[in-house]
């Protein structure tokens, strides 16, 4: 059927879109919630190395001592392979001046063997990087070398005489990337900080919603409808503005109102009401500003909605109720309101998504703070993972924190097709049959 | 009511009302204006001379080997201007066979629509870091533009859906009666009639592009693809410059496009809302 | 025919040059700087330019650009940055970073050793101060090289102390007497309530801490003898006594409203203007503000300021400290051992003493080598004269360890949390225990 090519062709790039950057994401983050990535392990998958820290892990885990300092002692060792291997790489007369010197000697560390090297002032590994090209031929230390794989560093530890059996463990604790775990799923209900997310989140939504989104919107809405069309465009204007100012610079504004020595500090100030940072003072300081900040975003989405369905009722309607005598306020109860509740729902519907996944103004405002005050689930997400002070970017547990937002969002959408009747979205296409 | 008459006694309780409800907003974007030519003392609300320097940054870098903000502004267009085109055309199609055509999933796509509308996208960013990665797009403005544009897209195709829904069926079917094959009425007859649409799209999709912060932030943080956005939030963060003035002295500058498309496209922007909203 | 060969001869010949001049470009990224700190680049800068001529008399021809960045916004979205390029296969070649980065980067394997390619023994870095050398390694590995020293001691307003009954004699003890533990912290909160009280400085000022998270803050938890790391069995340690004191001591300072309960997340400016005029009477801070607080219009700082370690807490287990934080250079790995060992040499030759103290003078920072003492320009400086001598013997550092990041960043969140009255310190530190312990489990010692 030529009408399926064009809609798929239509469709392509759109799904193309959707695929990659929306399901494998979605598939990508649940399949990092289940390991323990971080910043140490990287996300590509690791390496196998010993270092001095796995063997502390080893003594730990009662791996046996004669083994353990096998390890830690093996060193440097001027013998005949490493010999051999010099004389390949640098010529046989190195070769002669190093074993006659050095023959036989162990070092602990590269950097002792250098030293000797360096003393012997032989002009083939004048240069350092020489040398230690030289000394590392001597190495029989398997400390702090990186191998790709598992096997190569198990061919290193039977090389250094470590048996079969004792290779297993070793290997473990050398591997340097992530492992797959459930561990995120017990924090996640086990700390306290998941906790004050969620109920931040459930607080940041709620209150947004309810009296901005909703109420404030609805109030914008049907007050400029009664006002006429220059005045309230005004207003609508006022109003409209900070949903399209870039966020950056809208939640420079609120600063700039809020800071110690911002607007509403000195213009306070006369009255004699002590200077504060209104935006931080307190938790409660910050919860008011960070809805407000977010609120006024949102009053303007509910207004726009609520206004061009104030509208769509029937002026007729409007007109016999004002003939009859109703007040504004009976007008706005009787017909007004009752016509808004399909907007309303429309509005909590949709914004309740948008809330709980938006974290911007926020970040830029408050940053979560005071404490984790008012540090939303979305927002804890991006830090866990992306940015924090320290740098410790926990990719896997900011994916759970993310794996969960998915699941909400989506089960709420889906919540909202029953409810919005999707068949009538689903009005068939009237040419074909 | 609708008709237009000045405001008489009776708005008077309502304008107030509303007046006393705006004034913080008033008072900010006021100066946010005037703050940028004058100076104030420190604790005052009342500006006590005029100044230019406060938009210095015009001239060159605010700081040695830092970025000019022409090149970031050029930058700023490039993304948002990439981000609308790719946006509405990708969304016009896209919505074009949601609406109207008849194929097997409809009804699937439609409802997956509907929950990527509202999704929490920017959670997944790790994962859209390694798949940018992938791709080599990692720290380019075109990886920041494609990653932009997929997080728009439900937005772009449920407003134009909204506005093909409202075409009437009879200009399609006169279309198809003639003989034309659907690419062909879709082009000739539907498109010239969601033209508002494609309009309000563009500019809607351009401003968003032109606002985006934590994309290129996290995506893009070398300085060659770097905005306004990333840029002014950049030297607030700096302890630097302390100075409001400078800051709202660049976010001026930095929000000018936006306050032009607005006085020109008011109405269209506010109707935008209105389109996707049918159903 | 002839004139196509021609051509082809001229491509291969310039082919063939190209081929024996080297060309490398190393890219150098700074976190947590600013202009000051521009020597952390444009010392790689002078490097290379050393390299380029040392080269060139050897009968080699190499050509090194430099491209630095350094304005990143924070730490955090430095750190970021670095951490995706890197995990992109893009990291630049150079990084100057915190050295708490070593740990997990290290084993990430983003950074290669330096000692690698350097060798330590020799001159310039035989000469850099070994424990600052031990603070860039893990493990028992040099991976980086220091780039420069600080700590972060605690200063007084001479004339507030002098105001409230210090004499100047009393003053200029005070170092001996913090050092010795007989002025504590809880003299601070006396000391700050008294500044208060006399109306010396506002309310909310009589101290005035960092106003952001930084490794200022471990100095206090160490001031009640709280210890970060147990070097015996390499685990991280949360002494809860030391933390609960350490969160208190917050909470004490707010209640007797010698310091601001919103103090945090005030804007750095604001806070440097302050304590540079006297509008504190103590404060904490970096060495490096040094150079600030001159720029702020203190013309005498000594003559204003007098500085000591952070005050023990005045508990039994208390000491007085302080945290030296230094920065070091890395080299990332290219996977090109060329490239490696070429930026390896920039940091290298950025290391010498004449070069570090550009940095380290024009910054406020402190040497990281033994002999720029010699050199004129860190010799001629008070600052870096005094502070040296008074604070670096007493310095520690941040344990090198993959998993201190989560242990600072939650210590900083209870921190917060106290000092905000959202938590009681006893409540602040149950909340960091039961969250040390479930992410860290047996790397983390409990006392």
């Amino acid at each position: 059927m030529r009408q399926d090519r064009i809609g798929f062709l239509f469709l392509t790039p759109a799904l193309i879109a959707v695929v990659l950057f929306y399901l494998l994401p979605v598939v990508m983050t649940a399949v990092f919630a289940f390991t323990n990535m971080s910043t140490s392990t990287g996300i590509r998958g690791g390496d196998y190395m010993l270092t001095e820290g796995s063997l502390r892990d080893l003594r730990e885990q009662g791996l046996n001592e004669a083994t353990l300092s096998h390890l830690a002692d093996a060193g440097y060792v001027v013998d005949a392979e490493g010999l051999a291997a010099l004389a390949e790489a640098f010529g046989a007369p190195l070769a002669e001046r190093v074993e006659a010197a050095l023959g036989g000697q162990s070092f602990a560390t590269g950097r002792d063997l250098e030293r000797a090297l360096r003393d012997l002032r032989a002009p083939e590994i004048r240069m350092t990087r020489d040398r230690k090209r030289a000394a590392d031929l001597f190495q029989r230390s398997v400390l702090n070398i990186r191998h790709d794989t598992a096997a190569a560093l198990a061919a290193d530890l039977s090389a250094a005489g470590i048996p079969q059996s004792e290779q297993d463990p070793i290997v473990e604790v050398a591997y340097t990337g992530w492992s797959w775990t459930t561990r995120n799923f017990e924090l996640l209900l086990s700390l306290p900080s998941t906790a004050r997310y969620a109920i931040n989140t459930l607080i940041y939504v709620a209150l947004t919603l309810v009296i901005f989104n909703v109420g404030l919107g609805l109030f914008l809405a049907i007050s400029t409808f009664y006002l006429p069309e220059r005045t309230a465009a005004t207003f609508r204007a006022i109003w409209f503005m900070p949903r399209i100012l870039p966020p950056v610079l809208y939640v420079l504004m609120w600063k700039w109102l809020m800071w110690d020595n911002g607007f509403l500090a000195s213009a306070l100030a006369p009255f004699g009401v002590e200077r504060i940072n209104w935006m931080m003072h307190s938790e409660y300081h910050a919860w008011v500003a960070v809805i407000l900040i977010n609120g006024v975003v949102g009053a303007s989405f509910g207004m726009i909605i609520f206004a061009s369905a104030i509208k769509a009722i029937p002026q007729t309607m409007l007109l016999a109720s004002e003939v009859d005598g109703a007040t504004r306020w009976q007008q706005v109860r009787f017909i007004i309101l009752p016509q808004m509740r399909w907007p309303i729902l429309f509005v909590t519907a949709y914004q309740t998504l948008s809330l709980l996944a938006s974290f911007e103004y926020i970040l830029l405002s408050t940053g979560g703070g005071p404490g984790s005050a008012t540090e939303v689930w979305a927002m804890a997400a991006f830090r866990t993972a992306l940015n924090n002070y320290g740098g410790n970017l926990q990719y896997g547990m900011g994916a759970t924190f993310a794996l969960v937002l998915v699941i909400i969002g989506t089960a709420l959408s889906l919540l909202y097709l029953r409810f919005f009747n999707f068949q009538a979205l689903l009005a068939k296409p009237r040419i074909e049959r | 009511m609708q008709e237009q008459r000045a405001p008489n006694a009776r708005h008077w309780p309502l304008i107030a009302g509303l007046v006393a409800l705006s004034a913080p907003l008033v008072v900010m974007y006021l100066y946010q204006v005037i703050d940028t030519v004058t100076t104030t003392p420190p604790g005052s609300i009342i500006p006590d001379g005029v100044t230019l320097g406060h938009w210095r940054f015009l001239a060159g870098p605010l700081s040695e080997g830092g970025p000019s903000v022409w090149s970031l502004a050029g930058n700023t267009l490039v993304f948002a201007t990439c981000t609308a085109l790719v946006v509405t055309s990708v969304s016009v199609t896209a919505a074009y066979a949601l609406s109207r055509l008849n194929m097997p999933g409809r009804g699937f796509f439609l409802g997956g629509l509907i929950v990527l509308h509202a999704f929490p996208t920017i959670t997944l960013i790790v994962a859209v870091f390694l798949i940018l990665q992938y791709m080599g797009l990692y720290d380019t403005l075109t990886g920041v533009i494609l990653v932009k544009v997929a997080f728009e897209l439900p937005f772009g195709i449920w407003i134009m859906k909204g506005f093909y829904d409202s075409v009437p069926w009879e200009i399609e079917m006169a279309g198809v009666t003639d003989g034309a094959d659907r690419f062909t009425v879709w082009r000739l007859l539907v498109l010239p009639q969601v033209q508002p649409g494609l309009a309000a799209l563009l500019i809607f999709s351009f401003l968003s592009g032109w606002s985006e912060f934590i994309l290129p932030l996290v995506l893009a943080p070398a300085n060659a693809p770097q905005v306004l956005a990333t840029y002014l939030a950049g030297i607030i963060a700096d302890d630097r410059f302390a100075d409001f003035s400078l800051f709202k002295a660049v976010s001026i500058f930095y929000a000018l496009p936006v306050l032009a498309i607005y006085m020109i496209f008011q109405k269209k922007l506010m109707n935008i809302y209105g389109g996707g909203t049918k159903g | 025919m002839t004139k196509r060969l021609l051509s082809a001869t001229a491509l291969c010949s310039v082919l063939a040059a190209t081929a024996t001049a080297q060309t490398y470009e190393i890219r150098v990224w700074s976190g947590g700087s600013s202009e000051a700190d521009s020597y952390r680049w444009e010392a790689i800068e002078m490097a290379a330019d050393i390299l380029e001529r040392e080269a060139a008399i050897r009968g080699e021809e190499i050509t090194i650009s430099i491209e630095y960045m350094w304005e990143f916004g924070g730490w955090a979205e430095f750190k970021q940055a670095v951490t995706l390029a890197a995990e992109a296969g893009d990291a630049p070649e150079i990084v100057v970073t915190s050295h708490l980065d070593i740990a997990p980067w290290s084993q990430a394997g983003y950074i290669v050793p330096v000692e690698d390619y350097l060798d330590l023994d020799a001159w310039p870095l035989s000469d850099v101060y070994p424990n600052l050398m031990d603070i860039a390694a893990f493990n028992g590995v040099q991976w980086g090289i220091p780039q420069d020293a600080e700590s972060r001691p605690f200063f007084f307003w001479r004339d507030h102390m002098r105001a409230i009954g210090y004499s100047d004699a009393e003053i200029d003890a005070l170092p001996e007497a913090v050092l010795a533990g007989e002025y504590t912290l809880q003299n601070v909160l006396e000391d700050a309530t008294r500044a208060v009280e006399m109306g010396l400085v506002e309310e909310g000022m009589g101290f005035s801490p960092r106003v952001s998270n930084g490794p200022d803050y471990a100095q206090f938890y160490q001031s009640f003898g709280g210890e970060l790391y147990d070097p015996e069995s390499g685990k991280l340690v949360l002494d809860r006594a030391a933390m609960t004191e350490f969160y208190q001591f917050f909470v004490d300072a707010v209640a007797a409203g010698v310091t601001s309960r919103t103090h945090i997340g005030t804007d750095w400016n604001e806070w440097y203007a302050d304590v540079a005029n006297g509008n504190a009477a103590m404060w904490h801070g970096g060495t490096w503000h040094y150079g600030r607080y001159l720029s702020e219009g203190n013309e005498d700082f000594f003559g204003t300021v007098a500085f000591t370690l952070i005050p023990a807490g005045g508990t039994e287990a208390g000491r007085a400290n302080t945290i030296t934080h230094p920065l070091v250079y890395l080299v990332t790995d290219q996977g090109d051992d060329d490239v490696q060992n070429i930026a390896a040499q920039l940091v290298e030759i950025a290391t010498e003493p004449r070069i570090n103290t550009l940095h380290a003078i024009k910054s406020a920072h402190l040497a990281v080598a033994e002999s720029q003492s010699s050199v004129p320009l860190y010799a001629q400086d008070p600052w870096a004269d005094a502070a040296t001598s008074v604070l670096l013997p007493h310095a520690n550092s941040q344990p090198n360890h993959p998993d201190y990041g989560v242990y600072s960043e939650a210590m900083w969140s209870g921190l917060e949390s106290a000092w905000t009255g959202v938590q009681t310190p006893e409540e602040a530190v149950a909340e960091l225990e039961a969250e040390l312990v479930s992410v860290l489990g047996d790397k983390l010692i409990v006392r």
